[in-house]
């Protein structure tokens, strides 16, 4: 059940009228029961290993708030992280070490295969969950005692498929003093459900096709200027769809009563990769920060060991998106750009709009991306290679965006730069009505002229 | 006393939608949109025969005689006005490929709002009985797309219910509210290239009488097709391409398909409404069943268990051509494939179907001389 589809909107409006119908007491009920449902409608089989890594990390949350410190204590923490990293693994990464371990045995790659489907949402839940046993490990987070409580943590549908990655303490406040939504949280949630279905259908669908259509056949497009187009199209259609997603999740749980933490903050606008970071998936960067590169020293081990755990952090950031080379690459591009960045940074840098380069740093911020995003996109390394290839062709071509691609572009590049300079969004949630009625009906009107209505593409964060 | 949160709320949504669906109509239920259509498209091709069809009606007498129908109806009005002396009747042919009863009611209360500008309007039908295939009449959703530009906002319910399946009758509905929907395609195409569109609206507003008055269907014929109907089996003419062969497997070698009584419901839905359009108007509602093939699928294949059209005669403004009138056409090298007339086929078919037309007009003039 995707959240373009009219399908998902129904299941919502049962949802929200049940949910809010019902005494109090059995809202979480409804919230889990629903969540299942969710959960279930794509593959009903993993609800088992949902339940499974559900019950091993409360089981070990109330274990550690129960064990002093010292081995006892790091043996749970460790059977809790291999229980959630054995499931991430084996679902995830088998085929992608099998095949490696094939091919340097010299035997067919797909020799040791098994045929594993990836359960929905793995990495996002598998993540949650693993923060909040870390947590309750270091004592900044209580053990929750209500399993049900804890159940709806791990699958609270709005965020159980692609994030954005909630922190345990973000979401038992909400959910343990559940207050109905305040007037402005109605309004903000409405907004940014119209404004995500808006991102996903009518801009990101319709640079997917361009996008599909140059990475479906490259050999039918060899030129420099499809190259690039079908690299801006991805580059534009990951950002609208993954953003778009987060914006329904955060608009969903504020109709909801739930505050989710910001996922995208004009990642284009960014004036370096290490600000680039800052404004996109920030909920992964900040799980990636807070678990992996400051347990690894962060910066207080010198130069080359800061450069060392920004390396590691962006190839497992890398490999989290995806069991294959090009990721694991992507992940590294990253990883050096940040650590270049880090060894070259002047102390001066200004926040934007500060400094007439400003536009130049952005731009070239953008077309680093965006080359990064060839590995993200390609099938696999021989195809990334070959993009990378006809990017510098000196064939020209001919593009395959048409006008009003740049037209969609411009419409967000304006919307984003005075988002920027004023949280525009902010305002409109404070017009009257009539305004904020006429903001929805625009973002309704864009839809009715660009919204891909009857493919339903998936959302590309679906498949992590 | 305070209106609670989420009436506000319902009501900045109804505010919004309201919103939307007058933006969409700003755009889509204005002339300007059905102005730069592109040409090529159904719903282009629909309304640039609506539109050349107002205009010939400036043109022409009190004689016109309008024909309706979809590919099969194939004749040359050239042809079949060069016997105008003898008729005395202009025939126009307002028939689109493609189209069917529900797009031909919506052509026709625009084309003649007065109901007074046709002495006929004559509807080519491929059979006079009903035969049920396997596609759904009612489920074919080009007619969403014919007719799209023609929908007001009080036809909404009936055509979306006319449907069957539920997921389009939804199309049907989201459609016929937000035109944007079914016309995005068609502005996204006019977005990338204005200029060339504008061009090519602008020839085709020129020319598209001349092209279609004065069109010349090919000449391929299919001499040499025979069928052994106990065993289903065709003996092809050497060189048909794929959408010859295609035709011969849909309209002579299909299976027969169970006889539901759809046809029937459609027709007399549909039909009916063009013929209640005209219900004590002086214009007559002719049916006449088209040349249906090379080679005529024997009637033991099917047994059809009605006859909308049959039934319609015995209405008072109703009047059915001799169902053989044009038997002797049925013949493989008048046609083009298997449902098609070819050029020759054409050449005969239009004065034929004048001169039918025609005497059955004047028959009841006669008769009331007599």
């Amino acid at each position: 059940m995707l959240f373009n589809t009219t399908a998902f909107f129904l299941f919502l409006s049962v949802v929200l009228i049940l949910f809010y119908a019902s005494p109090r007491p059995w809202r979480k009920y409804i919230l889990l029961a629903a969540s299942y449902f969710f959960y279930g409608s794509w593959n009903a089989r993993f609800i088992a290993l949902l339940l499974t890594l559900t019950v091993i990390d409360f089981t070990a949350g109330i274990w550690l708030e129960k064990t002093p410190p010292g081995a006892r204590r790091k043996a749970i923490l460790i059977l809790s992280l291999s229980s959630n990293l054995g499931f991430l693994g084996f679902f995830k990464y088998y085929n992608f070490l099998a095949g490696n371990l094939a091919l340097l045995l010299g035997r067919p790659v797909d020799s040791y295969f098994l045929h594993i489907v990836l359960p929905l949402g793995i990495s996002f839940h598998t993540f949650q969950s693993m923060s909040y046993v870390v947590d309750v490990y270091r004592g900044e987070q209580a053990a929750v005692h209500n399993p049900i409580d804890y159940a709806l943590f791990i699958c609270f549908f709005p965020q159980l498929v692609a994030g954005p990655i909630v922190r345990a303490r973000e979401f038992f406040g909400d959910l343990l003093r559940w207050n109905p939504p305040a007037s402005s949280d109605v309004s903000r949630g409405l907004f940014l459900l119209a404004l995500g279905l808006t991102k996903k259908m009518a801009f990101a669908d319709q640079f997917a096709k361009v996008a599909n259509l140059y990475f479906g056949n490259l050999a039918a497009h060899p030129a420099m200027r499809e190259a690039w187009s079908g690299v801006f199209a991805f580059g534009m259609q990951i950002y609208f769809d993954f953003s778009g997603y987060t914006d329904m999740a955060i608009g969903m749980a504020l109709l909801l009563g739930f505050h989710f933490p910001v996922n995208f903050r004009r990642p284009y606008l960014a004036a370096s990769i290490t600000d680039f970071w800052r404004r996109w998936h920030i909920s992964l960067s900040r799980w990636l920060r807070d678990y992996l590169y400051i347990p690894l020293g962060g910066n207080r081990h010198g130069r080359w060991n800061t450069y060392r755990n920004l390396m590691l952090t962006m190839l497992l950031g890398g490999l989290w998106h995806g069991a294959s080379w090009n990721f694991l690459i992507w992940g590294g591009y990253h990883g050096g750009l940040l650590a270049f960045e880090r060894a070259f940074r002047s102390d001066t840098e200004r926040p934007w709009p500060g400094g007439l380069l400003y536009p130049l740093k952005a731009a070239a911020t953008f077309v680093l991306v965006l080359i990064g995003w060839v590995f993200f996109r390609a099938a696999d390394l021989r195809q990334a290679l070959q993009v990378l290839a006809r990017i510098v062709s000196r064939t020209p071509g001919h593009g395959l965006l048409q006008h009003w691609h740049f037209w969609l572009v411009g419409i967000a590049l304006a919307v984003a730069i005075a988002e920027e300079r004023g949280e525009m969004v902010e305002r409109i949630m404070k017009t009257p009505a009539l305004a904020y009625a006429a903001a929805l009906a625009l973002m309704l009107f864009c839809l009715d002229l660009f919204g891909v209505i009857d493919q339903a593409i998936p959302f590309v964060y679906f498949q992590f | 006393m305070r209106r609670p949160i989420w009436v506000s709320f319902a009501v900045a949504c109804a505010l919004a939608v309201a919103g939307a669906t007058a933006l969409d109509a700003l755009v889509f239920r204005t002339p300007w949109y059905v102005s730069i259509l592109e040409p090529d498209s159904s719903t282009g091709l629909f309304e640039l025969v609506l539109a050349r069809e107002r205009d010939a009606q400036q043109r022409n007498g009190a004689n016109l005689v309008v024909t309706l129908g979809d590919s099969r109806f194939a004749y040359a009005p050239r042809l079949a006005n060069e016997v105008a002396s003898r008729t005395g009747y202009v025939f126009r042919h307002a028939g689109v490929a493609g189209s069917d009863a529900r797009a031909w009611y919506y052509m026709m209360r625009d084309l003649d709002p007065t109901r007074q500008r046709y002495r006929a309007v004559v509807i080519g039908m491929n059979d006079y009985d009903d035969e049920d295939e396997f596609n759904d009449p009612n489920d074919d959703i080009r007619a969403l797309h014919y007719v799209i530009a023609r929908l007001r906002l009080r036809d909404i319910p009936e055509f979306a219910a006319s449907f069957d399946s539920a997921a389009l009758r939804w199309e049907a509905l989201r459609g016929a509210v937000w035109k944007g929907i079914v016309l995005q395609a068609d502005l996204q195409d006019f977005l990338a290239h204005p200029n060339w569109r504008l061009g090519k609206v602008a020839q085709y507003r020129r020319f598209f009488d001349f092209w279609t008055y004065n069109y010349l269907e090919t000449d391929r014929t299919m001499t040499g097709l025979a069928i052994d109907w106990k065993t289903m089996r065709a003996t092809l003419p050497p060189g048909l391409n794929a959408d010859q062969k295609g035709t011969i497997e849909n309209a002579l070698l299909r299976d027969p398909a169970p006889q539901t009584g759809r046809v029937a419901a459609f027709r007399r839905h549909w039909l009916g409404k063009i013929i209640d359009l005209y219900r004590g108007s002086p214009t007559k509602v002719v049916f006449l069943r088209l040349p249906r093939g090379p080679l005529v699928r024997p009637d033991n294949l099917v047994h059809k268990l009605s006859s909308s059209v049959r039934e319609f005669a015995a209405r008072p403004n109703v009047m059915l051509v001799p169902e053989h009138a044009f038997d002797s056409l049925e013949h493989p090298e008048l046609f083009r494939d298997a449902i098609h007339l070819n050029r020759q086929g054409i050449a005969r078919f239009s004065p034929m179907m004048a001169g039918e037309v025609g005497r059955l007009l004047d028959a009841p003039a006669q008769r009331a001389s007599r």
